[in-house]
């Protein structure tokens, strides 16, 4: 399937309804990781806004996503944030940003869709100041075999409906875009993990 | 619902309900069972992965699926020992899959 907003806009009506269950389990582990998120914030692929909750109050981000669909959907999830959240329509590969703008860039569930993993990582660090912070809440292919093959199974499916790929390798595509994780951390399993790592 | 909780009712549900449908199939083998197994275990996933978690969902029910499926069609289990024997085994894969994540997150 190629992935593109039309496919995203597509998804938005059914994204909260399917994302439920998620957010119930990962809003903790959420939160947790975003305690200690500071100066300028690069949200990337803030969908229906879902994890606008978990964020501290009082920061100051922008946030980005692909679907127009989503981002009408995200608006009052923005409007109730205690902070400020400016919003644009942009590819997480090809952001309108100039280098070392943000200290902090977030990606939640970001890395499994886009289409080049690797290219989308080297721009989110052209955007991440040098002694910023990239922030992730992303699920990959487990180590584990029989994991592992059922995610490579599911994946078939997901990629075709949602355009999401559930067998990616971001740990290793991170360091591959020159990325150094100091923290990792699993949230469920080694599938679901909350990364952070700067260059 | 507690979720750790639910997630030991999913695993016992799901496995009686794919044992009962194998057993109620004309020739039960194990790669039918197995097969019918996976099968099912598709849109049971997609019922519940809203509200119980995608992954949380989908690890187990792979599993409990085609193990359940397998194990009905090979020892032609029908009735209640089936409904036993696929709750049996759902539960205890939740409770693997239980001590795994906890090993898993708590470093």
């Amino acid at each position: 399937m190629k992935i593109n907003k039309k496919s995203y806009d597509d998804v938005a009506k059914f994204f909260d309804f399917f994302a439920r269950g998620d957010m119930r389990r990962w809003s903790p582990g959420q939160r947790t990781l975003f305690q200690n998120l500071k100066g300028r914030v690069l949200y990337i692929g803030i969908g229906t806004g879902q994890e606008i909750v978990n964020f501290p109050p009082g920061l100051d981000i922008t946030a980005a996503d692909l679907s127009f669909e989503m981002l009408k959907r995200s608006n009052e999830r923005v409007e109730n944030y205690p902070g400020k959240i400016h919003r644009c329509q942009m590819d997480a590969e090809t952001t309108a940003f100039a280098d070392n703008t943000f200290d902090t860039v977030v990606t939640v569930c970001v890395l499994c869709t886009v289409k080049n993993p690797i290219p989308c990582l080297q721009e989110l660090k052209r955007v991440l100041k040098p002694s910023g912070e990239l922030v992730m809440f992303e699920h990959v292919l487990s180590k584990n075999p029989v994991y592992a093959v059922i995610l490579k199974l599911m994946s078939f499916i997901t990629e075709s409906l949602q355009g999401t790929y559930l067998d990616r390798n971001t740990v290793v595509n991170v360091e591959k875009a020159g990325f150094k994780i100091h923290s990792h951390k699993n949230v469920y399993l080694d599938i679901v993990k909350a990364l952070r790592a700067n260059y | 619902m507690n979720l750790k909780i639910a997630d030991f009712f999913i695993g016992a549900f799901s496995g009686s309900l794919v044992a009962c449908v194998v057993s109620l199939l004309p020739q039960p083998s194990m790669i039918l069972g197995g097969l019918v197994g996976m099968a099912l275990a598709l849109p049971l996933k997609v019922l519940l992965m809203p509200f119980f978690g995608a992954f949380e969902v989908m690890i187990p029910l792979g599993i409990i699926g085609m193990t359940v499926g397998m194990t009905t069609g090979m020892l032609s289990l029908s009735g209640n020992a089936a409904i036993s024997l696929g709750g049996s085994v759902g539960l205890i894969v939740s409770t693997i899959i239980y001590f795994s994540n906890k090993q898993l997150t708590s470093h």
